[in-house]
Parts: structure tokens; C-alpha cells; sequence
């Protein structure tokens, strides 16, 4: 990972690989992860700069226009919060280039990465490079619609780099959500209609949407105490499909197998399956690679937890 | 061709799709939009299997509908195109025969397996159907996408 990144910008740095990696875990990679070129200058390259001890590096350290500097990170920053609302890597790719162009950038360049983001742009003789981290990989629609809707009005340079990092702050704090209540009816509803759509009869409808809402609910609660994504669906995966499979059991239903399997949907990762086919496709095979890769151990753990959970309820029999 | 199949199909779908939509967070404005665009979805397939076609060529046709209609709708319903391809398409994703397909290798692993060769050939047959189908889901989504991006570059 570092020396591939070190590889990916082929200029020589005026800092040494291990310096601008070693602020990845300590959180202050946006602020220290830089790799600042001159082309008027490129000799300077070759000399190594004394090490710093501080791992915050403003942009004067590197030499780099202010401006530079705020018009990468707002366009990282942006690229960011797309990736973490389950953003196809095109429309990462076509905000960033909107926001950094609009703020000034002559040429952008971006690497998309599942868990890092880089970016270097130019402007006037001067190029900058920036990286970040990018964090748990979720789903959020309408905070990528608004991001589309910012960098429309950044391109239209009708809003500076501080005013885009406000409303980027602003974006990250108040974008609305549903209630978990809402959004667990919501889930036992698409379920149960999933269940329909597998043939699932009426008898076991109802529990399904016990079950999905209930799994949801659980699944949400879960999440927010930081619990590891891949044990929280083997958890919900079980308890949902037991209390599906008992449900539809208890009720009559004929159909109990297909009851469990559809309580158990709200689980399966329908967007990242959909964005790492998209990807691929369209020139990022690295990043449609490891979200395949995450969806694929995801229905392990979302098999595993539905095959305890059937031995449990064959044994109870 | 059985047309309350079809209406049953496009219901649930509609459902389906409008249920996942508030899970992704859209908001309620744009819901009834992601309920017609997995209602669409599923009305195609649908059709597609009622003419005999098989569900990977019908979830192509679904896919390749729904990703057309969100290209030529977008500049009129400036709403990103995330949320109506993913979203639509949503209620064809093969999560159960994925879940059958892990099932059935898992049974494999077991001391006692009963019908091996059956077993191994499910599991097979539902883990191609799942590849097979979530490719051509993919693959319909994007070539609206490639083509319209060629017609803009020229």
C-alpha cells in the first residue's frame, strides 16, 4: 500500500515515503500526507528535506499557494463524503473534477481507493497532491444528491473554497435522515414484499416483516456501538431468520424456508453489488475489486448466521 | 402472456424498492420516483420471462431499461443518477439464491451429507445464477451510461 502510492506519483517528493505515511494513524493525514512539486524547480526535488518533527505541515512548509491547498482538500473532502455515502466511483470522479475545477484547478487527477482517496491538482506552473483516509462505507442518497447539487453551484463559481468547506460541514452535520423507526418499518415492509416475490405465502408474510423490522432495528443499534460490520449481519442474519422461520412456523405457513430467506434481505448489499459492477466496468477495477470482495464476505457471514440459525429451528423441531 | 403476474410482480416490486429507498435515506419527495423505477424494473422482467426468456437476458432487459429511462429523465428530474439505477434495480438482486448458493456448500462441509452430487450441483447452479444475474444487472445499468458519454465526447 505505501510504496504503491509512492509509486503512483512518479515525481520525486521532497519528503521520504515513510514520513508521509506515518500520520495515516494518527488522523492527521490530510494535514501531513502531501506531496508538493515545483516544475520551475525540479533540482530541489532531488534534496531531501530536513525531517519535522511536527505532524501538522502547512502548506507554506511545502511551499504550495495557499489557495492550492484549500482547493484540494475541499475537493478531497468532497470525493470523501461521496465514497462514505455509497457513491459509484463515476460520480466520485465527476463531483471532485466539478468542485476543483470550479474553485480554480487547471488539471485534476484522482486516485479512488476503498479506504483512501488522493488527489493532486494544478494551477499555474504549481502542482499539489493530498490523500485522506476514507471511513465505513455506507448509503446515504440524499447527502450525494445534495453534494450534486454543491458541486453544480461550485462549478458555477457561485461559492469560494471556505464557503464550499462550510457548506461541506454543514452538509456532514444536517443532512436529514429517517427516524430508526421509520426506516425499520420501512425495511419489515420491503421484506415482506420481497418474501411475496419468492413466493412466501400470506401466513408468513407477517413474520417476515417481524422479523426484517426487528432485524433492522437491532442491526442499527448494533452499528452504533461500533460493533464490526461483518459480526452484525452474521447477528442479525440469525436472529432474524429464526424469528421469521418461528413466526411463519407458528402461524401455519407452508413456506417457512422462503419466510427465513426473505427476513434476512435487508441484509444483502444491494448498492455496493450494483457500484462494483459499475466500477469495473467503467475503468476502476481495483476499487470494483475489493467492493466485490466485501460483498462476497458479507453473504458468507449473512449465509453463516442463516445456517445456524435453520439448524437451530430444525433441532427445536 | 399472464398479466396478473406481471401486476403482482410490478406491485411488490414497487414496494420493495420504495422500502429500500428510505433505508439509502432518499427523501420522501423523491421516493415515489425509486417505487416507479423498481416497478419498471420488475415489470420488464417479468414480461421477459413470460416470453420465455431466461432471468439473467430478462434482469439485462430490466437493467438496461431502467438504466436508459434514468439517463433520458435526469436533466428533466435534476436527481443523481445513483439513486434511481441502484435503487430500481434493487428487488433483482439475487440475494436469495445467494443465500441458497452459500447454503448448499456450506451442507457440503458437514460429516453427513446426504446427496452429495445433488448438493454440489445446486449449489453450483444457484451460485452461476447469482454471477450470471448480478453481471447482467451491472452490465445493463452502465451501457446507457458508456453509451451517452460517447455521444458527448465526439
Amino acid at each position: 500500500m505505501k510504496k504503491s502510492l509512492c509509486e503512483w506519483d512518479q515525481r520525486p517528493h521532497p519528503r521520504p515515503c515513510s514520513q508521509i505515511f506515518s500520520a495515516i494513524g494518527t488522523g492527521q493525514i490530510q494535514e501531513s500526507g502531501t506531496i508538493a512539486t515545483r516544475r520551475s524547480s525540479m533540482e530541489e526535488h532531488f534534496t531531501p528535506e530536513p525531517v519535522q518533527t511536527s505532524p501538522k505541515c502547512t502548506s507554506e512548509d511545502r511551499g504550495s499557494p495557499p489557495a492550492l491547498e484549500a482547493l484540494a482538500m475541499v475537493s478531497l473532502d468532497a470525493g470523501r463524503m461521496l465514497m462514505e455515502a455509497g457513491a459509484s466511483a463515476r460520480s466520485v470522479q465527476g463531483i471532485v473534477e466539478m468542485v476543483a475545477r470550479g474553485l480554480g484547478a487547471e488539471r485534476v487527477d484522482l486516485r479512488i481507493g476503498y479506504a483512501s482517496m488522493a488527489i493532486t491538482v494544478r494551477a499555474d506552473e504549481t502542482g499539489l497532491t493530498r490523500m485522506c483516509r476514507v471511513g465505513d462505507l455506507g448509503v446515504n442518497q440524499r447527502l450525494i444528491q445534495q453534494l450534486w447539487d454543491l458541486g453544480g453551484r461550485v462549478a458555477r463559481h457561485q461559492l469560494t473554497a471556505e464557503q464550499s468547506r462550510a457548506e461541506l460541514s454543514r452538509l456532514a452535520s444536517e443532512t436529514p435522515r429517517h427516524s430508526r423507526w421509520v426506516v425499520a418499518l420501512a425495511v419489515g415492509m420491503a421484506c415482506a414484499a420481497f418474501g411475496r416475490l419468492l413466493g412466501v405465502d400470506w401466513y408468513g408474510s407477517g413474520p417476515v416483516f417481524l422479523a426484517a423490522t426487528a432485524g433492522q432495528f437491532v442491526r442499527h443499534e448494533l452499528l452504533r456501538s461500533h460493533v464490526n460490520i461483518f459480526l452484525c449481519t452474521a447477528v442479525v442474519s440469525f436472529m432474524s431468520s429464526v424469528i421469521g422461520g418461528l413466526g411463519a412456523r407458528w402461524a401455519g405457513s407452508e413456506t417457512f424456508t422462503n419466510a427465513m430467506i426473505a427476513s434476512i434481505l435487508l441484509l444483502v448489499p444491494g448498492v455496493p453489488a450494483v457500484n462494483a459492477q459499475s466500477d469495473i466496468l467503467e475503468g476502476h477495477p481495483t476499487l470494483g475489486s475489493a467492493r466485490a470482495v466485501t460483498i462476497a464476505m458479507t453473504l458468507i457471514f449473512i449465509a453463516a448466521g442463516l445456517w445456524v440459525g435453520k439448524i437451530s429451528l430444525d433441532q427445536w423441531r | 402472456m399472464n398479466v396478473a403476474s406481471v401486476l403482482y410482480q410490478t406491485t411488490y416490486g414497487a414496494i420493495a424498492a420504495a422500502g429500500f429507498g428510505v433505508l439509502f435515506n432518499v427523501g420522501f419527495r423523491v421516493l415515489p420516483w425509486c417505487a416507479v423505477s423498481g416497478a419498471g424494473a420488475l415489470a420488464v422482467r417479468s414480461c421477459c420471462l413470460e416470453w420465455g426468456w431466461n432471468l439473467e437476458g430478462a434482469s439485462f432487459a430490466a437493467a438496461l431499461t431502467v438504466g436508459a429511462a434514468v439517463q433520458l429523465l435526469r436533466r428533466y428530474l435534476d436527481i443523481s443518477d445513483d439513486v434511481f439505477e441502484a435503487i430500481g434495480c434493487i428487488p433483482m438482486v439475487p440475494g436469495s439464491f445467494a443465500a441458497k448458493a452459500i447454503i448448499g456448500l456450506f451442507a457440503l462441509t458437514t460429516s453427513a451429507v446426504v446427496n452429495e452430487t445433488e448438493t454440489l450441483v445446486t449449489g453450483a447452479q444457484y451460485t452461476l445464477r447469482v454471477m450470471f444475474t448480478t453481471g447482467a444487472i451491472g452490465t445493463g445499468l452502465v451501457i446507457p451510461t458508456l453509451l451517452l458519454r460517447m455521444r458527448a465526447a465526439r
